[in-house]
C-alpha cells in the first residue's frame, strides 16, 4: 500500500459514519482533508509518538481499527474517544487537551505519512 | 418619610428608631423595603450622598495583597476603594445587574472542602431566591428551568455522569449600571413610607455594647463636616459591604478589646473573593479556548443581552465530589473562529478538524470560544481583613489591609476542574478544551471582581461563625449582620441575588421578634 493510499483508508474511515458508506469509501480524501495541514498533523503525531516510543505502524493501526478501516470504524472511535475522556486517558498539546485515542490517530496519520 | 442629610442636623442629634439598618446599600434598601409601611421604626445610615463622591469613597482606602503559592505576591492596595461604592443604594450603583443563585453543591458540606457547609440549604432558601427574583423582575430559577428550553438556543447536550451542567444568569435593569433611572426609583421610592427615614453622610465610627458586652445599646454617627451624632435603636443591622462589616465589628472594641462578635478569632478570617483565569493567544501560545463540534447554535453560552439568560457550564456536586474540588465554571467569549476563516494556528486547526469528525454528529465543522475560568476561593481562616491601628480616616476609623490568600489547593482545585470540565466535554461529544495556563502565571493572569465574602460567616456553632443561620451576631442579642461577608463559603455566583434572599429571610425573622407582622 502505498502511503497515499493508507492515508486516503485511515481519513475514510474517518468519514464513514457521517456519509453513505459507499460514498464514504469513494470519496477523495481532498474532500475530506483536504484543508487538514499534513505537516501540522505529523508534528501533532510526532508529539504522541515521543510519548509511545515502542509503538509501531501495524500495531497502531489494529488498537485504533481492530474491525478494519470500514463503516463501523468510526462510531468505534467514538465510544473509545468517550471512554478515554471519562478515565483522564487524555494526551496534551499546545494546551489541548484530547483523548488518548485521538493522539493515536496523529500518531498513525504521522507514521503513514512518513512510511 | 424622608431622606435627611446628617450634616444638617444639629450636632449630637440622636436618632431614635426600632430598627437601625446600618448601610444604605442594596442589603440595606432591601430590608427597609420589606418593612416600609410596617409598624416599625425603621432608620437607615447611609455614609455616602445620592451620587457617588470621592472624598467619601476614600473611607475605604486601606492596602492589601494577593499572595499564592508558586507565584509573586500581587499588591492591591487600590481595590478597597474601587472595590465598593459608598453611596446610596451602594454598589448597586455601578453593579452589571447579573444575577444567578448558589448552586445546590454550593449550600453542602462537602468532606473534601474544608470548613465548607451552610447551616442552609438551597431548598430552603428557594422561596427568597424566588422573591429577590420577583423583586428584580427577573425569571425565577426554579426546578423547571425554563429558561434552558428555548429551542432556538439549545444547551448543550451533557452526559449527566460527568457532573457538568448547564447554569443560566440573568441581569436586571434595576442596578446603576444598566437603567440608571429605574434603579434611581428602586433606591429611593421606598422611603416614601411613614415609617422609613434614611439619613445621608451619617458614617457610623463605634458600635457601642452594653457593659455585659450581649448587646447594642447605640451607635456613634460622625460626619465628614465634624459633627456627631448618636444612633439608638432596639435591632440593628450591619449591612455596609463584606469588608467593611468586618471593619466595624473589629473597630468596635470599647468593650471586648477583640472587636464586637469576635471571641473566637473569627471576625475578617476566610475572606474570599471571584477571579477570572483566562489567557490570550498570540503568535507563541494558545489561548483559554473551546472548541464546539458542530454548528450548532451557542446563543445560550456566548450571548449576554438583558433580556436573554446567558449559560456558563458548572460543576455540580457529583463533579466535584469525583474530582475532589469546589465550584468551577467556565463563560463563553464570543466566537473567536468560525471553521471557514483562517486558522489562528494549524495545529490548533488539525486537532479541531479530528474532534469534530469523531465527535458524534458532527460534520467536520466546528466553533471555537475564548472562555475564562473561575474556580471557587476555598474557605481559608487566613485569608482575612485585619485593622491598622495606626493608620486611621479622617473619621477615626483604622483602615484595613486585606490578606487575600490561596492556597495549593485552591490551584490544584483550578487546574482539576478545567481538566475535567475538558474530560466531561469530550466524553460527551461536544468539543474540546485548551487550558495553557500555567501555575506560576495564574496570579499575573487572575482578574478580580468586586466580590467580598465570608469575613463574618455564617454558622449554627458559635466557635465556627459570626452570626448564626438567622444573621444573629452569636455574642449580641440585637445585632444582625447582611450581605454577602456572612456566607460560610461563596460558590461562583454573583452574590448580589443571594445577599437579598437572605435579607428577604432576614425580613421575616424581623417581622416575627419584633412583632411586627402586618
Amino acid at each position: 500500500m502505498t502511503p497515499a493510499l493508507a492515508r486516503r483508508d485511515l481519513l475514510a474511515a474517518l468519514f464513514a459514519a457521517t456519509a453513505l458508506p459507499g460514498v464514504a469509501l469513494a470519496a477523495p480524501d481532498a474532500a475530506l482533508f483536504g484543508d487538514l495541514d499534513q505537516a501540522a498533523a505529523a508534528r501533532i503525531g510526532k508529539a504522541w509518538l515521543a510519548q509511545h516510543p515502542d509503538i509501531g505502524r501495524a500495531a497502531l493501526a489494529r488498537r485504533l481499527f481492530p474491525s478494519g478501516r470500514g463503516p463501523d470504524a468510526l462510531p468505534a472511535l467514538r465510544r473509545r474517544v468517550s471512554e478515554d475522556f471519562r478515565h483522564e486517558a487524555v494526551f496534551m498539546h499546545r494546551g489541548w487537551r484530547l483523548s488518548e485515542t485521538e493522539g493515536a490517530l496523529f500518531g498513525l496519520l504521522a507514521l503513514e505519512g512518513a512510511s | 418619610m424622608a431622606f435627611i442629610d446628617a450634616r444638617t442636623l444639629p450636632d449630637a442629634s440622636r436618632i431614635d428608631a426600632d430598627l437601625v439598618i446600618i448601610g444604605g446599600g442594596l442589603a440595606g434598601i432591601t430590608l427597609a423595603r420589606e418593612l416600609a409601611g410596617g409598624p416599625l421604626k425603621v432608620a437607615i445610615l447611609e455614609s455616602g450622598g445620592r451620587e457617588i463622591d470621592a472624598e467619601i469613597q476614600a473611607l475605604y482606602a486601606g492596602t492589601a495583597v494577593v499572595k499564592a503559592p508558586d507565584n509573586p505576591d500581587k499588591p492591591f492596595d487600590d481595590y478597597p476603594i474601587q472595590s465598593r461604592a459608598r453611596v446610596l443604594g451602594g454598589s448597586g450603583m455601578v453593579w452589571g445587574g447579573k444575577c444567578v443563585p448558589l448552586d445546590p453543591a454550593d449550600f453542602a458540606a462537602r468532606p473534601w472542602v474544608p470548613h465548607s457547609g451552610w447551616p442552609l440549604t438551597r431548598r430552603r432558601m428557594q422561596p427568597f431566591y424566588d422573591r429577590a427574583c420577583d423583586l428584580l423582575e427577573i425569571p425565577r430559577f426554579d426546578a423547571d428551568n425554563k429558561m434552558l428550553k428555548d429551542p432556538a438556543r439549545p444547551p448543550l447536550a451533557l452526559d449527566p455522569r460527568d457532573g457538568f451542567f448547564s447554569a443560566p444568569r440573568v441581569l436586571t435593569r434595576y442596578s446603576g449600571g444598566a437603567d440608571k433611572d429605574a434603579f434611581d426609583r428602586f433606591r429611593t421610592d421606598f422611603a416614601d413610607a411613614a415609617n422609613i427615614t434614611v439619613y445621608l453622610h451619617a458614617n457610623v465610627t463605634q458600635i457601642r455594647q452594653t457593659a455585659k458586652g450581649d448587646e447594642v445599646e447605640g451607635l456613634d454617627v460622625a460626619c465628614l463636616d465634624g459633627k456627631r451624632h448618636a444612633a439608638v435603636g432596639k435591632t440593628y443591622v450591619l449591612a455596609v459591604g463584606g469588608i467593611e462589616n468586618a471593619r466595624l465589628l473589629l473597630a468596635s472594641n470599647s468593650v471586648r478589646p477583640e472587636g464586637i462578635g469576635n471571641r473566637h478569632d473569627l471576625v475578617g478570617r476566610f475572606f474570599q473573593g471571584h477571579v477570572t483565569y483566562s489567557q490570550d493567544s498570540d503568535a507563541e501560545t494558545e489561548g483559554t479556548a473551546i472548541h464546539i463540534s458542530g454548528q450548532a447554535s451557542m446563543g445560550l453560552y456566548s450571548t449576554l443581552r438583558r433580556s436573554l439568560p446567558q449559560c456558563v457550564v458548572a460543576a455540580g456536586l457529583p463533579a466535584q465530589a469525583r474530582m475532589g474540588t469546589g465550584n468551577f465554571t467556565a463563560t463563553f467569549n464570543g466566537v473567536v473562529q468560525t471553521e471557514t476563516a483562517t486558522p489562528p494556528e494549524v495545529e490548533t486547526q488539525a486537532m479541531r478538524r479530528i474532534a469534530s469528525r469523531v465527535d458524534a454528529n458532527s460534520q467536520g465543522k466546528g466553533q471555537l470560544f475564548g472562555f475564562f475560568g473561575m474556580s471557587e476561593h476555598l474557605p481559608n481562616p487566613d485569608s482575612r481583613v485585619t485593622l491598622n491601628p495606626s493608620v486611621k480616616d479622617p473619621l477615626g476609623l483604622p483602615r484595613i489591609h486585606l490578606e487575600w490568600r490561596y492556597g495549593k489547593a485552591d490551584w490544584d482545585n483550578l487546574e482539576r476542574s478545567a481538566a475535567g470540565f475538558g474530560d466531561a466535554l469530550g466524553a460527551s461529544g461536544q468539543g474540546r478544551v485548551c487550558w495553557p495556563i500555567k501555575r506560576g502565571q495564574l496570579l499575573e493572569i487572575s482578574s478580580a471582581s468586586r466580590h467580598h465574602m465570608g469575613a463574618t460567616r455564617m454558622s449554627a456553632d458559635p466557635t465556627k461563625g459570626v452570626v448564626d443561620p438567622d444573621l444573629r451576631v452569636h455574642e449580641i442579642s440585637n445585632l444582625y449582620i447582611a450581605g454577602s461577608s456572612v456566607f460560610p463559603t461563596s460558590g461562583i455566583a454573583n452574590p448580589t441575588l443571594t445577599i437579598l434572599a437572605l435579607v428577604m429571610r432576614l425580613a421575616d425573622h424581623l417581622k416575627r421578634d419584633m412583632g411586627a407582622r402586618r
